[in-house]
């Protein structure tokens, strides 16, 4: 199996900061409207479906099909390559996408529709980073 | 919605033309400001069209990444007493949207000559191209981690359009079973029509076998699949097709214009990759023009990865949707091919002036002065830019005459 790179750290800042706190303690933060429940994606300000400005953070369940993916492969010539990172496209079960990485999976064996779940890394400096792992046990559909 | 050529109101003498086209060097022109490039293209255009500088009573500026390019050339070009002058910036989409302003106001009597120019200066000596593109984070030792949204997406690897694209890319392959070779045929019928442009920065043939060994650089994607970047400045010169009947070289009428800004960028989007802008922008621009797809004759599209290219042929409709692998590998889009299709090796072989490439391009076909790449007929060019990742769209239909 082909070892594939972590993320790389990343800073909070004011938009950021509930979300962070949401990575800290292990849950993906979206924001979730109160009128009417729709789920929104976590930078969202306002709801996509219904306009209401009125969003509340609620946890997803971590859960999703990986939409697309993407091997970036080191630059050739190094001693001491690192290995090759996966950003990827994720589909949350609640709807919206986010754009992310994948760890732990061979890169050949990714498919459109794969079951995948979330996992918090935290490299050195680094907020807790969301990055998306293959459902244990599932066979791609 | 884009008013049908029966609903354009506009007297016909002040229909907009393209009257002249300025092109600097290309490609690792060193020592130039982005601010000086697009000087020399103005100038250029201007000369080419047979006009004094001191006509222009319209300017439009617009810059790549390394910026520099403001409205300050107004004062670099000794232009007085303006009637129109601004700075735009749609991305892969800016030439042809300057061009429907442009033209937008010749048609209106806003202006009566309009220069609209492109520049750009990222590569410098020591730089890779990829260096020149990439978006930064993570990579400094002492910089401090990128912040936010937008440095989640970095942590995540997602640091540029190299990766961006491939996201798209990889979802067309996986819903229609587009292939690697799919995406080599792009390039190599490219780099063959680049064979007769002397403008071209890579003009040796290249084949599919050649297009497999250049290196990944975000699979799907190879070294092959991916622009070049250049140095260098273009420039057209728009007015009324009455006054360019006047001028030194044949008009190339403006027929067509549209643009579409789906607005998804990051967002859920089952288009993604699949079906993009050009979709309606396409038909928009031709029935303005009061054409159909079957009179094209000449056909730039936007190529900032192969890729780029194949998923527009769908959505003007050239094939049918997910068909445009099987389309490009055909041989229909090569010299000789049934499509005229990014007749001067297009950004992935000449040089990569953004929307400035396709339309340039279009220009030098429609005026019949492609020499050994000049396709036949050539009366009537469809032009594409796109920008962002997919998110900008502006299509313009050029022709030697009104229909
Ligand atoms: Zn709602």
């Amino acid at each position: 199996m082909t070892a594939v790179a972590g993320p790389g750290p990343v800073a909070r800042n004011e938009d950021s900061a509930a979300f962070f706190d949401g990575t800290a303690a292990g849950r993906f933060l979206l924001r979730r409207c109160r009128p009417a429940g729709h789920w929104n994606r976590p930078q969202a300000v306002r709801c996509a479906q219904c306009d209401s400005p009125d969003l509340r953070p609620e946890p997803a369940a971590g859960t999703g099909r990986l939409v697309s993916w993407v091997v970036v492969h080191p630059r050739p010539g190094a001693d001491d390559p690192p290995p090759p990172a996966v950003p990827a496209i994720v589909e949350l079960d609640e709807g919206p996408w986010w754009w992310t990485m994948m760890v732990g999976a061979d890169p050949a064996g990714l498919r459109a529709g794969l079951p995948v779940q979330v996992v918090f890394e935290r490299p050195e400096g680094s907020e807790a980073v969301p990055v998306w792992t293959p459902v244990r046990g599932q066979p791609p559909t | 919605m884009t008013p049908s050529n029966a609903q354009r109101t506009t007297n016909p003498s002040r229909r907009a033309a393209i009257a002249g086209l300025g092109l600097t060097d290309m490609g690792p022109v060193y020592g130039r400001s982005s601010a000086s490039l697009a000087e020399e293209a103005v100038r250029r255009a201007a000369a080419d069209a047979g006009l004094r500088l001191s006509e222009v009573d319209g300017l439009i500026v617009s810059n790549g990444v390394s910026g520099g390019v403001g409205l300050g050339l107004q004062r670099d070009l000794g232009l007085l007493d303006l009637r129109l002058l601004c700075e735009m910036q749609g991305f892969g989409s800016t030439a042809g949207s300057m061009v429907q302003y442009a033209s937008m106001a010749v048609e209106s009597g806003a202006a009566e000559v309009v220069a609209c120019v492109f520049a750009d200066a990222p590569l410098r000596p020591g730089r890779t191209a990829q260096d020149a593109y990439s978006r930064g984070g993570g990579g400094g030792r002492d910089a401090s981690p990128p912040a936010g949204w937008g440095g989640l997406l970095a942590a995540a690897g997602v640091r540029g359009p190299n990766t961006m694209y491939a996201l798209a890319a990889r979802r067309h392959m996986e819903r229609f079973g587009t292939t690697t070779e799919d995406l080599a045929a792009v390039a190599v019928a490219q780099r063959a029509w680049a064979a007769g442009n002397p403008l071209a920065q890579y003009r040796d043939p290249i084949t599919v076998e050649d297009h497999h060994a250049s290196r990944w650089i975000a699979e799907p994607f190879r070294k092959l699949d991916c622009c070049l970047v250049s140095n260098g400045g273009v420039a057209v010169i728009v007015t009324s097709a009455e006054r360019a009947a006047a001028l030194a070289h044949p008009p190339v009428h403006v027929l067509g214009w549209a643009q579409c800004h789906p607005g998804l960028s990051l967002d859920r989007n089952p288009d993604f990759g699949i079906v993009t802008g050009a979709a309606r922008s396409g038909p928009a621009a031709l029935s303005m023009a009061g054409v159909g797809l079957a009179d094209v004759e000449v056909v730039e599209l936007y190529d900032c990865y192969t890729f780029t290219v194949l998923v527009s042929l769908e959505d003007y409709g050239f094939c049918a949707k997910g068909e445009g692998g099987a389309f490009v590998s055909s041989g229909a889009t090569a010299p000789g091919g049934s499509l005229k299709l990014n007749t001067g090796g297009g950004q992935l072989s000449a040089y990569y002036m953004w929307g400035m490439t396709p339309l340039s391009e279009a220009v030098i076909q429609v005026r019949g002065e492609g020499g050994d790449r000049q396709a036949h007929p050539h009366d009537l060019a469809l032009v594409s830019g796109n920008g962002g990742v997919l998110d900008h769209h502006a299509t313009l239909v050029l022709a030697s005459g009104r229909p």
